[in-house]
């Protein structure tokens, strides 16, 4: 029960932690990525998230002041073949994670389920009542 | 002095009272039965609630809710940001499941009736939770300031401009003026920010006190039959059973936001005329058909008119319904059992129709 607790706890504390990570490892100063973006080759920044968003135009800069207004449609993109490597390892780590994160969840349940049957904690009906190895446990 | 961990805690323990609040969750039962499958649907919207909590706090870092500034902000989000459209993603997304978990939920308590003696304030408060939702929903969807946006918040807003008296004043308030300005996407940003935020944990916190107070309900036949429904520890048997579901749906909306981010338009332009097939959001579409199909004018007064007093009619009715479905076991109850399922199957049709 103990094992299964602990499992379940650090698996949770990871999948807290890599989105964290993840962003940091991604985090550079707007102006950096702005220039990577314009640096990409085209084929790299029409890399788009979804299957639905082909037939529109690619991402481009917003307007500054005195620039003539943006007239096109902005369509979410990766900004560079890095970061949609990044994207797709977070969400194959991410369902990898929640299965397993789920599978030590179930044992967890299932014991739970056996102890509050078997009325591990009641005091009267307890398993455990009179067995001076057991004393403490639980209170 | 020597502070060891223990001491710590229990410090903590005397001024906040943890381990009577700890007890008490030992002690909370959920009963089980064949509609248990529902109660999930609670703690799934706060998961819901609190990815848009931290969605929007990282999208309000780079917003700037102004007439130049608030299209091109979430361009440069969108654009400039590591993930930045992916965040705006995950923040929608995870509204549109909201909204659809709220109306589930509250589509559940009203088939199974659980918002019988003793309930009915609980129900009142849920209501209140539904509409401040869509009025989240309403408020932020002018925000990406593109046409689509505009002309929706102006569809939106001029609607209750048909109520007798108070229709222009709670229109002109809105929008903080007759047109739909920059004076309304500040007026908008500030509810969406502030105002609703705090509305919402308002009502929420009453909300849960209610469900505590009240415990959880079983169906109406074991409750007329006196009998004992068999029942769940709280801690841990029904809180790791959300946890598998909390993740399943974490990762749902994740991959939702990433398959199908949302666009952004142009700027919208206060001079243009409304784009073609202008429509809110999905959860406001069968009202806006319901707009629709009256006519312009209905004898001596305007269809719209018509329209929006049905339409309040039916809020009020909804909101009223534990006073008046308050023989459940009866016919009466059965009767407005199947008012429920005609209201679904009416908004699934007129949101369809509205697609179209």
């Amino acid at each position: 029960m103990r094992g299964i607790r602990v499992w379940s706890i650090l698996m949770m504390v990871s999948l807290v932690l890599a989105p964290l990570a993840a962003a940091a490892g991604q985090a550079s100063p707007p102006s950096d990525k702005a220039g990577v973006q314009a640096a990409a080759p085209p084929g790299a920044q029409q890399v788009k998230p979804a299957a639905r968003q082909e037939a529109k135009p690619a991402a481009k800069p917003p307007a500054k002041k005195g620039e003539e207004k943006r007239t096109e449609e902005i369509v979410p993109a990766y900004s560079d073949i890095k970061q949609r490597s990044a994207v797709i390892v977070f969400y194959v780590w991410l369902w990898l994670s929640i299965a397993v994160l789920a599978y030590f969840l179930r044992l967890w349940i299932k014991e739970a389920d056996r102890v509050y049957k078997a009325k591990y904690y009641e005091p009267e009906e307890s398993p455990r009542k009179g067995n001076p190895m057991a004393a403490g446990v639980g209170e | 002095m020597k502070i060891d961990l223990k001491t710590f805690l229990a410090w903590f323990d005397d001024r906040l009272a943890v381990t009577p609040l700890v007890k008490y969750m030992t002690k909370k039962e959920v009963p089980q039965h064949e509609h248990s499958i529902w109660y999930y649907t609670g703690s799934s919207i706060l998961l819901f609630l609190f990815i848009q909590i931290v969605t929007g706090i990282m999208l309000a870092f780079y917003y700037k809710p102004t007439l130049e500034g608030a299209n091109a902000s979430i361009a440069r989000i969108m654009t400039e940001l590591p993930l930045g459209w992916l965040v705006r993603s995950v923040h929608s997304w995870s509204a549109t499941f909201m909204i659809a978990i709220v109306m589930v939920h509250m589509l559940s308590i009203m088939l199974t009736k659980s918002y019988r003696k003793p309930r009915e304030v609980t129900w009142l408060t849920g209501m209140m939770l539904l509409v401040v939702s869509m009025v989240f929903g309403f408020t932020g969807y002018l925000l990406p300031w593109d046409d689509l946006s505009l002309s929706a918040t102006k569809v939106g807003t001029n609607i209750p401009a048909a109520i007798p008296v108070v229709g222009r004043w709670v229109t002109q308030f809105l929008r903080g003026g007759d047109d739909v300005t920059g004076d309304t996407l500040t007026r908008f940003f500030l509810f969406h920010v502030c105002i609703l935020p705090l509305v919402i944990f308002a009502i929420l916190v009453v909300h849960i006190l209610l469900v505590q107070k009240e415990g959880m309900s079983i169906p109406l036949k074991e409750e007329i039959a006196k009998k004992t429904v068999p029942a769940l520890p709280f801690w841990p048997n029904f809180i790791l059973r959300e946890f598998i579901i909390w993740l399943v749906l974490l990762g749902t909306v994740l991959t939702v936001a990433l398959l199908f981010a949302p666009s952004l338009g142009p700027s919208a332009d206060l001079m243009a005329a409304a784009p073609e097939g202008v429509k809110p959001e999905w959860y406001f579409l069968f009202l806006f058909q319901t707009l629709k199909i009256f006519p312009a004018n209905m004898g001596p007064v305007t269809g719209e008119f018509v329209a929006v007093v049905i339409i309040m009619v039916g809020i009020i009715g909804i909101f009223v319904v534990p006073f008046l479905d308050n023989k459940p076991e009866t016919k009466k109850g059965r009767f407005f059992t199947y008012l429920t399922y005609f209201g679904v199957i009416y908004a699934i049709a007129f949101s369809i129709w509205s697609l179209l």
